[in-house]
């Protein structure tokens, strides 16, 4: 258990090349004991990069890394005390169940006893305790992914469990189970979870605090919430959220509204020290409704389609060349042609050059 | 369709059986007949083609002296040099197999890949364009005719088979087994003796089983650099031929040659079957 620095963090795999491509580049972070994390991100971002480094197995080009205050740049991977799942199970062929989970307190030394009691507690939350005197090789995939986790989960003074995309490899209902799991782990032990992963869900439904990478850089860090509703960056706004946020070209037009396709809409925030006019709008479809008595921030759209999704309606919508979608409850009656859309003043975001002003 | 299809699977088992086994069958009866009935005429079935004996046996166990001619002590020189090189070759190759797939070497432009091809290129290289170094090498060391310069001859030729087969096993072991390791408490030799290796076993098998085929089998260098002091076995068996050809004592020489590497098949195949090389990797 440990306070996590990264500090002035950068790491390039051609360091020594005259034009380094930097995988990672240079950012500090703190990771509180205790707090569960997620590092969200496309494939290739660096995510598995930044895990690698802290746990050791990459020596960052540039930057410090601090457990608890204490540097750790230079210390190896063994003497960290930290704890890593891949992305696929990665298990003691020749061992038994029993025994991979008690490798790593076997190769720390602890107390047969000690030994004993974790090994069972972890095969318990599990619900491995069945198998642990099978061989390791003869179990199922999702199987062998719970010991990886278990060996994890074993120490309990570990700093911090690190987890590259575990539960890929398991199947659903599994994994909402395991990660309701690893939440009670990290209430009960008060255990660092930092979690990497491709999958908002995962990450939202996991993490108080979600850190979006995207192509070696540290775009947003924030909780859910923040994340959801007040994207930094345009990428933000549309990787995260299902559909994506709605983002519109648009022009600014006062102090606080701005124009798309000549309708104007108006805005909480300040539009007055910009470079440019032009700019987007960013709005969440969960926040656009069928207007009902509002008079102002409406618009005029031609719905395209209507999808059930079970739980929610999607519409998707056309003004000129926009498409807008929006979520609205199943309920909602949705005629066809000249609807009129409410967009809350309050939830609008506007990016300068993609960037949330 | 499918009767001809499990009809011609079996013919072609049989066929091949006979070819494989009928040359044992026949050193077997051979090892017990005489000059009379190896000579005179086509006999195949002891007691009514032939009356078998045991003299062509009894002249691989004589000494000299009473006629014989011993292979006792080169078989146990045979056995000694290639279980010695074998197990030497197995643990340097193996170290430097495990280097090559993990770590990262660089010496202007030779990389991992160059270095792995030199160890297979001694053995593209046709023996007798060795014979002349190791002769010289041998020599200066004052190691000619000894057991210990074979030895140090068949390591230089059998580690470059074990480093081949454990380089391409170790390729296939997946990283993040060494990486998990570490994590995990141990320091890398730690990782590569309690995890790397147990996951090995089965190439550890193979290259073994090669290694010992190899050695066991080398008439060659066993040729040119022995004379008097040591003999191993291949030698020993050609040195039987004589004017008048000792079928019988050939024969049976061949047989009891052959043995050990039955023997080492039979115990590969038995781990074999038992299924102990499925699943070792994912």
């Amino acid at each position: 258990m440990a306070k996590i620095d990264l500090s002035n963090i950068s790491h390039s795999y051609n360091p020594n090349d005259p034009n380094p491509v930097f995988a990672l580049n240079p950012f500090s972070m703190t990771w509180e004991n205790g707090n569960r994390y997620a590092i969200l991100g496309p494939s290739g971002c660096g995510k598995t990069t930044m895990l690698n480094i802290v746990s050791g197995l990459v020596r960052p080009s540039a930057g410090r890394i601090l457990f608890d205050d204490k540097d750790v740049t230079d210390l190896k991977t063994e003497d960290r005390n930290i704890a890593q799942v891949f992305q696929f199970p990665v298990i003691y062929n020749t061992m038994t169940v029993y025994e991979n989970l008690a490798f790593p307190l076997k190769c720390r030394d602890f107390s047969k006893s000690k030994t004993d009691e974790r090994v069972n507690s972890v095969a318990e939350t599990l619900n491995l305790k069945s198998f642990l005197n099978s061989p390791a090789r003869k179990l199922t995939a999702d199987q062998k992914q719970l010991i990886s986790l278990g060996r994890g989960l074993v120490r309990e003074d570990v700093a911090a469990v690190l987890m590259d995309e575990p539960l890929t490899v398991i199947d659903p209902d599994l994994k909402f189970r395991l990660r309701r799991n690893l939440k009670e782990i990290n209430e009960q032990y008060k255990t660092t979870l930092v979690y990497v992963t491709h999958d908002q869900n995962e990450a939202m439904t996991f993490a108080d605090n979600i850190i979006v990478m995207s192509e070696g850089e540290v775009v947003q860090t924030g909780s859910p919430k923040e994340l959801f509703e007040r994207p930094n960056t345009t990428f933000v706004g549309y990787f995260i959220g299902s559909p994506a946020m709605n983002l519109f070209e648009s022009e600014a037009y006062s102090n606080d509204s701005v124009k798309i396709n000549n309708t104007l809409i108006k805005t909480h925030t300040n539009l007055s020290n910009l470079k440019t006019k032009n700019v987007k709008l960013g709005i969440r479809s969960e926040f656009i409704k069928i207007a009902q008595n509002q008079n102002e921030n409406l618009i005029d759209v031609n719905v395209e389609k209507v999808e059930d999704l079970g739980n929610y309606k999607l519409i998707t919508a056309k003004m000129g060349d926009f498409t807008i979608k929006s979520k609205v409850t199943r309920e909602t009656e949705i005629s066809s042609q000249n609807v009129k859309l409410h967009i809350p003043a309050e939830k609008c975001c506007v990016y300068e050059d993609n960037k949330l002003i | 369709m499918n009767k001809l299809y499990i009809f011609l699977k079996y013919f072609f088992i049989v066929v091949w059986t006979v070819f494989v086994v009928a040359p044992f069958l026949w050193a077997l009866t051979t090892s017990f007949k005489d000059f009379q009935s190896v000579n005179g005429g086509v006999t195949y079935i002891p007691w009514v083609d032939f009356e078998p004996n045991l003299e062509g046996w009894k002249v691989l166990i004589k000494s000299p002296a009473k006629g014989g001619v011993d292979i006792i002590e080169p078989y146990f020189n045979s056995l000694f040099v290639t279980c010695t090189a074998s197990l030497i070759s197995i643990i340097l190759g193996t170290l430097s197999a495990y280097a090559l797939s993990r770590y990262t070497f660089k010496a202007g432009f030779v990389k991992n890949n160059d270095i792995t091809f030199f160890f297979i290129s001694q053995r593209i290289m046709p023996p007798i364009v060795l014979s002349i170094p190791f002769f010289l090498f041998l020599s200066s060391i004052n190691l000619l005719d000894s057991l210990t310069g074979l030895i140090v001859v068949y390591i230089v030729l059998l580690m470059p088979i074990a480093v081949w087969i454990m380089v391409d096993f170790f390729n296939k072991v997946p990283r993040e087994i060494d990486e998990t390791a570490l994590i995990d408490g141990c320091n890398p030799y730690q990782a590569f003796i309690k995890v790397v290796l147990p996951n090995s076993i089965p190439g550890l098998i193979v290259a073994g089983m090669f290694c010992i085929i190899f050695g066991w089998i080398d008439f060659f260098f066993a040729f040119i650099l022995t004379f008097t002091e040591v003999q191993l076995l291949p030698v020993k068996i050609v040195a039987l031929n004589s004017s008048v050809t000792p079928w019988w004592s050939l024969s049976a020489s061949a047989l009891v040659s052959v043995a050990p590497l039955i023997i080492v098949a039979f115990i590969v195949e038995r781990y074999l079957s038992k299924g102990n090389l499925s699943g070792a990797i994912k």
